[in-house]
C-alpha cells in the first residue's frame, strides 16, 4: 500500500499549485537566453501596474458620478467594461498555444471538488481577474462614496459578479483548450483570429463613412443587452440606488442564475477533463488502406529547369506556405492593406471631402510598405524548419541550394503580391507617370535583393525556432529584427533620396536609371555571396541546428 | 569497394571544457552491421553527428568509403544515409512529400523517387494515410519514415542513432530484417541502441564508448573471451557491457539507502 496516510487540504493544495506556477516562471526567467524576457517582463509589469491603477481611478471616479449624479443606470456600463475584459484579455494572452496545463494535476489524488475549486481558484489568480478585482473594488469605493446606502448591495452584486466572471472564464478557457488541441483547428483559430486583427483596421474608415446610418441601430440594440449579466448587475445597483428592492433582488437573481448555468457547465467540462478526457493530437490508426496511386513523378516537371534540390526546397517551401495559415495570410494582407490605407488617405485629405492621393507618392509608398511586410520573413528563413533543418547539413548538397530554393519561393510571392497590390492600387488610386512606375520597379528588385543577402545572414547568425499556429512565445530574436530594421532603414533612405533626385535635377529618369544599376549590382551580389553563405552555414550549422533542434 | 568503410583517427570534440568525445579510433569493415553501445552521455549521438557532418569536430580524421570527410563531404554525403538524433524530419509535410522531398535532395530523379516512396511507405506500413502530416504520426510512425528516408537513396553505410527506440515489435521486425537483407548486399549499418538484446541479436562488431573514451571494440565473440578470461562466464552483451561500464556494478546507483521501497 501506498505511504500516502493523509491528503493536504483544499487550501494547502491551492497554495502548492500557486507555488508550482511560480517556480515555472522563476526558472524560466533564470535562463540566460531569457534575461530579454526578465526586462520586458519588468516593464510590461510596471505599464500592467499604471494601467490598473488609472483605470482603478476611473471606474471609481465613475462610480461616484453616476451614482451622485442620478444616472445610477450608467452603472451598467462598468460592468460592461470588466466582463469584456475579463472574458476577452485572458483569450489574446493565452495565443493559441500550449502552456502550463491545469488538468496535469489530475495524475495527483484530488476529487472532482478539489479539482473544480482549485480550477477556479486558479482563474482568480490571471492578470484580467485580479486586474478586474481592482475596478470591482474601485467601483465600490467610488458608489459608496456617492452613497453609503448602495454598500451592501455593491458588495452582493460584485461577489455575484466575480463569480460569474472567474466561473465563464474558465469555462471558456476549457472549450478553447479542448478546440485549440488539434492542431488543425489551432492554425484555423489563428488565422480566424488574426483576420479579425486586420479587420479592426477597417473599423475607422467604416465609422466615418457608415457611423450616422449605423447610430439608430445600435441605439435600438442595446434593450436586448438587458437580460445579460452586466446590465443585471447595473440594473440591480440602480435598483438599490432608487430603493427599488424589487429590481434590486430582481438583478442579483439573474446574475445568480448565471452563476449556476455557468457552474454547472463548468463543472460538467472538468467532469469530462476529470474522467480522462482525450485531447491527443495523433489521430487513430485508419483501419481501411486508402491507397491513392499518384502519377504525379511522371508528368513533366514544371521545375525542371532548377537544380533537383533548389526545386524540391522550392516545392517544400511552398507546401509550408500553404499549411501555415499565419504565413499563408500574409498574401491576403497586401491587397487588404493597399485597400484600407487608399480609403484611409482618401479621408484625410477630404476635411469632408474625398479626395484621391497623388499616385506618384502613394505607389511607390506603398510598394516600399508591402516590401517592409513580405521581407521581414526572410531575416529568420530556418524559423519554421524545426529538426528538418539536419537534413540540409546530411544531404549531399551545397548550402547555396537551399538559400536559392527559399528565396525564389520569398520572390515568387513578392512578384504574386505586388502585382495583386498593383492591379488594387491602379483601381482605387491609378498608376504613377512612367518614370516613376519604372524606378519603383527597379527600386523593389534593388531593395528586395539586397536585403536577401542581409536576411540569409541574418537567418544562419540569428536562428529562433517558430511553431505554426502559435501566438505564445513565438517571437524572432532580438538581434534578427534589429538587423532587419537597420537594413531597411538604410535602403529606404537611399531609395527614398533615389526617387526624390529626378524631382531636384529634373531629369524625370535619373531615378529609374540609377535604381536600375543598383539593381543589377544587387543581383550580381547576390549571386557573389551565395558561397560566402555556404561557408557561413557549415561554421554556423551547429547552433543553427542547436536553435531549431529544440 | 574499399574493405573498410570508416575509419576514424584521434576524433575530439570538445564543448568548453567539456570533452564529449576524446580521441576515438575506430575502424568499421564495409559490410558490418555495427553496434556503438554507450551509457547516457557518453558521446555516442555527439560522434554519429561528426560522422554525419552535423558536427565539426575539434581534432581528428574521419575517412568513410576512403574519402577523407573534411575534403569530400558532399560525395561522402551521397553514400551514407542518416537516422539522427531526433529523426530530422520536416513536420509539415506528409510523408509520402517528404520522402520527394529527401530523393530529390539526394538527386533522384522524379520517377524513381515516386517508385521508392510508394515501395517504403508500403513496406513501413505508412501508406494508409496520405494526406496526414508528420506532426500528427505518433513517434513509431515517425521512426519509420526517418528510416525510410535515410535508405531512399540506396546508401553503402546508414546511420541509425536508436533506430528501434518508440517502434512497436511487428515493425521492428519488419525493419531488422530490412537492414540484415542491407548488410547482405554489402550495406555498412552503424547503430546506436540502448536495446543491448537488439544489438546483440544484430550486430556483428560492438565499440563500447564511456565519458568519451572508446573502452572495448571488436567482434562479439572477441568482447566474449576477454571478458570471460578475467571474470569468468560472462556471456551476454549486457553482462558485458555492464563488466566494462559499469565495472561490475561499481557504477550503479546502490538500492541501500531506498530502503523505504525495496
Amino acid at each position: 500500500m501506498a505511504d500516502v496516510v493523509l491528503l493536504p487540504g483544499l487550501l494547502r493544495q491551492i497554495q502548492l499549485v500557486a507555488g508550482l506556477r511560480w517556480r515555472i516562471l522563476r526558472n524560466r526567467l533564470r535562463k540566460k537566453n531569457n534575461r530579454m524576457d526578465l526586462i520586458g517582463l519588468i516593464f510590461s509589469g510596471v505599464f500592467g501596474a499604471l494601467m490598473v491603477l488609472g483605470l482603478s481611478v476611473a471606474f471609481c471616479f465613475g462610480a461616484h458620478t453616476f451614482l451622485s449624479t442620478g444616472r445610477a443606470g450608467w452603472m451598467a456600463l462598468l460592468f460592461w467594461i470588466i466582463f469584456i475584459w475579463w472574458q476577452l484579455f485572458p483569450v489574446f494572452v493565452a495565443g493559441f498555444g500550449t502552456s502550463f496545463e491545469f488538468r496535469t494535476l489530475l495524475r495527483f489524488p484530488l476529487s472532482l471538488g478539489a479539482f473544480y475549486l482549485i480550477g477556479l481558484a486558479y482563474g482568480l489568480a490571471d492578470f484580467s481577474a485580479i486586474a478586474a478585482l481592482c475596478w470591482l473594488l474601485a467601483m465600490t469605493i467610488g458608489a459608496t462614496i456617492a452613497m453609503p446606502d448602495v454598500l451592501p448591495a455593491m458588495l452582493l452584486l460584485c461577489g455575484l459578479f466575480v463569480l460569474m466572471n472567474v466561473t465563464l472564464e474558465r469555462l471558456i478557457g476549457s472549450w478553447l483548450e479542448r478546440l485549440l488541441a488539434r492542431r488543425r483547428s489551432r492554425e484555423i483559430f489563428l488565422a480566424i483570429f488574426v483576420l479579425m486583427m486586420v479587420s479592426v483596421q477597417f473599423i475607422s474608415p467604416m465609422v466615418q463613412r457608415y457611423g450616422k446610418v449605423a447610430q439608430p441601430w445600435i441605439g435600438r440594440m442595446l434593450p436586448y443587452l438587458a437580460p445579460f449579466p452586466p446590465s443585471l448587475a447595473g440594473g440591480a445597483i440602480a435598483g438599490a440606488a432608487g430603493h427599488h428592492v424589487g429590481e434590486l433582488f430582481l438583478g442579483a437573481a439573474g446574475v445568480l442564475v448565471y452563476v449556476l448555468l455557468f457552474s454547472g457547465l463548468l463543472w460538467l467540462r472538468f467532469a469530462s477533463q476529470y474522467a480522462g478526457e482525450e485531447l491527443a493530437e495523433t489521430a487513430a490508426p485508419a483501419r481501411a488502406l486508402v491507397r491513392h496511386a499518384s502519377a504525379a513523378g511522371d508528368q513533366p516537371d514544371t521545375l525542371s529547369r532548377l537544380a533537383p534540390q533548389v526545386a524540391a526546397v522550392l516545392r517544400k517551401e511552398f507546401r509550408y506556405l500553404t499549411r501555415n495559415g499565419f504565413a499563408f495570410l500574409t498574401l491576403l494582407l497586401p491587397p487588404l492593406l493597399v485597400l484600407l490605407f487608399s480609403s484611409q488617405m482618401k479621408m484625410v485629405g477630404s476635411s469632408g471631402r474625398f479626395r484621391t492621393p497623388s499616385p506618384d507618392l502613394f505607389f511607390p509608398g506603398m510598394m516600399a510598405y508591402l516590401v517592409l511586410i513580405l521581407m521581414a520573413p526572410a531575416y529568420n528563413a530556418f524559423a519554421y524548419e524545426g529538426r528538418g533543418v539536419q537534413t540540409y547539413f546530411t544531404a549531399p548538397l551545397p548550402f547555396r541550394n537551399v538559400f536559392l530554393g527559399k528565396n525564389l519561393m520569398l520572390v515568387s510571392v513578392l512578384v504574386f503580391e505586388i502585382l495583386l497590390s498593383m492591379a488594387v492600387l491602379a483601381f482605387r488610386v491609378g498608376l504613377p507617370s512612367t518614370p516613376r512606375f519604372v524606378a519603383t520597379l527597379a527600386a523593389i528588385v534593388f531593395t528586395v535583393v539586397g536585403q536577401l543577402v542581409i536576411a540569409n545572414w541574418s537567418s544562419l547568425s540569428f536562428p529562433r525556432k517558430l511553431e505554426f499556429g502559435q501566438m505564445r512565445g513565438q517571437r524572432q530574436s532580438g538581434m534578427a529584427v534589429l538587423v532587419a530594421f537597420a537594413a531597411q532603414i538604410v535602403l529606404g533612405a537611399i531609395s527614398t533620396t533615389i526617387l526624390f533626385a529626378g524631382g531636384w535635377t529634373g531629369n524625370r529618369w535619373l531615378p529609374a536609371e540609377i535604381f536600375a544599376f543598383l539593381a543589377a549590382a544587387a543581383v550580381g551580389g547576390y549571386f557573389a555571396s551565395l558561397d560566402a553563405l555556404t561557408a557561413l552555414a557549415e561554421k554556423k550549422k551547429e547552433s543553427l541546428i542547436e536553435a531549431l533542434c529544440r | 569497394m574499399p574493405d573498410v568503410a570508416i575509419q576514424i583517427e584521434k576524433l575530439t570534440r570538445r564543448f568548453g571544457g567539456l570533452t564529449a568525445v576524446d580521441a576515438v579510433d575506430l575502424q568499421v569493415a564495409a559490410g558490418q552491421f555495427f553496434g556503438f553501445l554507450g551509457p547516457n552521455g557518453a558521446g555516442k549521438s555527439t560522434t554519429i553527428k561528426m560522422l554525419t557532418g552535423l558536427l565539426a569536430p575539434t581534432s581528428g580524421r574521419m575517412q568513410l568509403l576512403g574519402l577523407d570527410f573534411a575534403t569530400h563531404s558532399i560525395e561522402v554525403k551521397r553514400q551514407i544515409g542518416v537516422v539522427p538524433e531526433g529523426m530530422g524530419l520536416f513536420e509539415r509535410l506528409t510523408g509520402s512529400e517528404y520522402l520527394h522531398f529527401v530523393g530529390q535532395m539526394y538527386g533522384l530523379d522524379r520517377v524513381t523517387t515516386r517508385r521508392r516512396s510508394e515501395e517504403l511507405l508500403e513496406f513501413m506500413q505508412l501508406s494508409d494515410r496520405p494526406k496526414t502530416v508528420i506532426a500528427d504520426y505518433s513517434h513509431g510512425m515517425q521512426k519509420k519514415l526517418a528510416l525510410a528516408a535515410a535508405v531512399i537513396h540506396g546508401p553503402r553505410i546508414l546511420f541509425l542513432d536508436e533506430p528501434f527506440e518508440g517502434v512497436d515489435a511487428l515493425a521492428a521486425g519488419a525493419l531488422k530484417e530490412l537492414l540484415g537483407r542491407m548488410t547482405e548486399r554489402g550495406v555498412t549499418i552503424f547503430l546506436t541502441s540502448h536495446v543491448l538484446e537488439i544489438v546483440e541479436r544484430l550486430c556483428s562488431h560492438v565499440a563500447i564508448i564511456d565519458k568519451g573514451r572508446l573502452v572495448a571494440q571488436g567482434s562479439l565473440e572477441e568482447l566474449r573471451a576477454g571478458i570471460a578470461g578475467e571474470a569468468g562466464s560472462k556471456t551476454t552483451l549486457e553482462e558485458i557491457f555492464l563488466s566494462i561500464v559499469g565495472q561490475g556494478g561499481a557504477q550503479r546507483p546502490q538500492l541501500e539507502e531506498l530502503s523505504w521501497l525495496t
